[in-house]
């Protein structure tokens, strides 16, 4: 049968169609689909909130330099194990000292990007000069989020936000739960166990007033290396964003340079 | 059934349902985060001091080294909560109390005590009994006399008033050092009476952090002190190891 | 609860310059119901060969009674006294052998060797892994509170009576802040031709 007639499973896409959750593996679905209400009828199903993402973008990354920051992303959106979506775009320019990068489900961060870009355009009706600051927008962003989480209807999604508070650098992240912080550098995902140790490595016997622009690309171009070598969730297509004094900028996608002249050496796979 | 259904005319199978069911809703997902984190408080005759480390975790990745777990409350006031557990719940907590303070200073002109902002943050705990915030607080102060004076609460609102406390991951390594040193417990020749001066108890709140990062694995990176007296607080920051 | 911490108790061991010191709670009890005050787990196999046996006090009693046989048979085989590293080997194993429905024991062995002075210290998991820390070694339900006492109290190459008021204040002060364990101590202090036991009074609560 084409339906099983679990109550939990998704429903159909279209009549006779594939159930994509039988095809592709989600991180959290085993464990929903292994439940078994008892005394709930088919029919009464619950109502289940969003309980695991759907489509992904994996780490997000950001760094401070001493006159601004550096992020980046990269553009791919996965579906399960599918490499879904090749060209998302997961940073996203506020106004011209504020940029919010995401992780997680991306439909839930395009939910947020409504919002937030809503606000900025009453902003720039109503705001009469006043404009958001990396700084405000961050805690706007705990307060949602962790009010949502507190609804128990959470965006399954982590933030980064960055920009130029008052001429100063600034970072900070929030994730679907509403724990926050501010720092030098942050990554998101697999990128806080692979790629932050670099950039601590780096920032420990720099620091940031005296790091330069061309020195955080670098670092961060490293990092999205290292993450896209070592993150089976990840592609090469990367965003960069810079957010200093000149305004914000995100960047056009570019490919992380890879090396693959070894693989001719490599025998019985012709 | 009017012909709906024959052997040569099967019916069409119904559409499936898309609605939200007016049924029970599920409740799965897990709000809470367990980012760790140790405080230590110690009041004596004219001071307290409160500290904490600034590790982050959550899981076993170190989200943040320098993130100290001290939120001094009131406007002008001279009390400093130390709080760990859940983060998200954390900020949530102090920013209400921080609200609170100040709503209470605009109405009343003069900073929360103490004593008051004890009780209320036993309040505000315990109002959220059956969804809790998720975090284990200690509030050092001075009293009315300036004497210092340190508050430790459970959770949901159960609160002690004593002349020192350990609360978070740690607590229980630190704990009973506390009572030795500061509470004069088991000494033959120890008075409980006796107030412990500000040095001595600085060095003792280090070397238990010391001994505590030994031991407890999301304890460490550094010590971040708040020093509370009449003239108001001062910081001081010292590292811990970092493994 | 864990079956662990079904009777409560906690022990230590600590190294001191040619000397060492062991040390037990004597509270025996059912979950949080006091049933005895007299009831160490730390005993001798020799006057310079200790363990500990925290843990499921029936536990306790039978890997003892086993211990006692297995190293009585080792004894009269050997013709010789069996030394802690060995002890310990054979401990290990023996909690080895019932890897998957184990004694509910976290053991510790502590030795000294009265003729060329080594100190061996070991702690076990309930399935006989072993460490050999230089230090101390602690078990038991105050098991935290014990190791935070003991990374601020001890201090290398301490002599018998410094050993002593260190071991004292750190297992009377953690079983202070452990419901299971406590009412009561005793400490004994192995010195090369000395061996000397004390019952120390404690909070009864």
């Amino acid at each position: 049968m084409a339906f099983p007639m679990d109550p939990f499973s998704c429903p159909p896409l279209w009549t006779g169609g594939p159930d994509p959750s039988g095809y592709y593996s989600f991180p959290q679905i085993q464990s929903r689909n292994a439940s078994n209400f008892k005394g709930v009828s088919a029919g009464l199903k619950p109502q289940a909130h969003s309980q695991y993402p759907i489509t992904t973008g994996t780490s997000v990354f950001g760094v401070k330099y001493k006159d601004g920051v550096v992020m980046a992303a990269d553009t791919l959106g996965s579906y399960g194990s599918l490499a879904r979506f090749p060209d998302l775009r997961r940073i996203i320019r506020v106004n011209e000292h504020t940029v919010v990068a995401c992780s997680g489900d991306y439909a839930d961060f395009q939910f947020l990007q409504e919002i937030i870009q809503q606000k900025q355009i009453d902003e720039d009706i109503n705001g009469g000069g006043v404009t958001m600051k990396p700084e405000a927008l961050h805690c706007w962003l705990t307060r949602f989020l962790y009010n949502k989480r507190s609804k128990f209807d959470p965006l399954w999604t982590t933030v980064i936000v960055g920009g130029m508070q008052d001429d100063k650098p600034f970072l900070g992240y929030c994730n679907y739960i509403g724990v926050a912080f501010k720092d030098d550098l942050m990554a998101t995902g697999i990128g806080m166990d692979v790629a932050v140790p670099i950039m601590r490595e780096v920032l420990d016997k720099k620091g940031v007033n005296e790091f330069t622009l061309e020195e955080a690309k670098d670092l961060i171009r490293q990092c999205v290396r290292v993450c896209f070598l070592r993150d089976c969730r990840s592609s090469s297509r990367f965003n960069m964003a810079v957010v200093n004094k000149d305004g914000a900028v995100v960047e056009e996608p570019t490919v992380v340079d890879t090396n693959w002249d070894i693989a001719k050496t490599i025998k019985g796979y012709e | 059934m009017l012909g709906l259904s024959s052997p040569l005319m099967p019916a069409k199978p119904a559409l499936p349902d898309y609605s939200a069911g007016a049924g029970p809703v599920e409740h799965r997902f897990n709000p809470y985060s367990n980012n760790h984190g140790s405080v230590v408080a110690i009041g004596g005759s004219d001071y307290v001091v409160i500290a904490s480390d600034t590790r982050l975790p959550s899981g076993y990745s170190i989200m943040s080294r320098t993130q100290s777990k001290l939120f001094p409350l009131g406007e002008g006031g001279r009390s400093v909560l130390g709080s760990s557990g859940c983060w998200a719940d954390i900020l949530t907590l102090t920013r209400l109390l921080e609200t609170r303070a100040k709503m209470y200073w605009h109405e009343h002109a003069k900073p929360m005590s103490t004593g008051a902002l004890a009780q209320m943050l036993a309040t505000i705990l315990y109002s959220k009994r059956f969804f809790p915030y998720y975090t284990h607080n200690i509030l050092a102060g001075l009293d009315e006399n300036g004497e210092g004076v340190v508050y430790s609460y459970d959770p949901v609102g159960c609160v002690e008033k004593f002349k020192f406390g350990a609360a978070g991951t740690a607590c229980s390594l630190l704990q009973p050092m506390l009572d030795n040193q500061v509470g004069k417990m088991n000494l033959a020749h120890g008075n409980p009476e006796a107030q412990m001066d500000m040095e001595e108890a600085l060095n003792l709140i280090h070397d238990l952090f010391v001994s505590a990062t030994e031991r407890e694995i999301n304890t460490g990176d550094s010590i971040h002190f708040k020093i509370v007296t009449k003239n108001g607080i001062e910081e001081r920051t010292i590292g811990l190891r970092k493994d | 609860m864990s079956i662990l911490s079904y009777n409560g108790g906690a022990v230590i061991a600590m190294k001191g310059g040619n000397c060492l010191a062991v040390a037990t709670d004597l509270r025996y009890g059912v979950e949080l119901r006091t049933v005895t005050t007299d009831f160490p787990k730390m005993f001798e196999i020799h006057p310079h060969l200790w363990v500990g046996l925290p843990g499921l006090a029936s536990d306790t009693q039978t890997v003892l009674e086993k211990i006692r046989f297995r190293v009585k048979m080792y004894e009269l085989q050997e013709n010789r006294p069996i030394q802690p590293e060995t002890f310990a080997a054979m401990l290990s194993n023996m909690l080895y052998e019932r890897r998957f429905g184990p004694f509910f024991i976290e053991p510790i062995v502590a030795g000294l060797n009265p003729h060329t002075q080594s100190i061996y210290l070991c702690s076990m998991d309930l399935i006989g892994n072993v460490t050999t820390p230089e230090d101390f070694v602690v078990g038991g339900t105050a098991e935290e509170q014990l190791l935070g006492m003991c990374e601020t109290v001890w201090s290398p190459d301490m002599d018998p009576d410094q050993l002593f008021e260190s071991v004292s204040q750190a297992l009377v002060n953690a079983v202070d802040r452990d419901a299971s364990a406590g009412w009561g101590a005793e400490i004994t202090i192995i010195e090369p031709h000395q061996i000397t036991t004390r019952r120390i009074k404690t909070r009864m609560d």
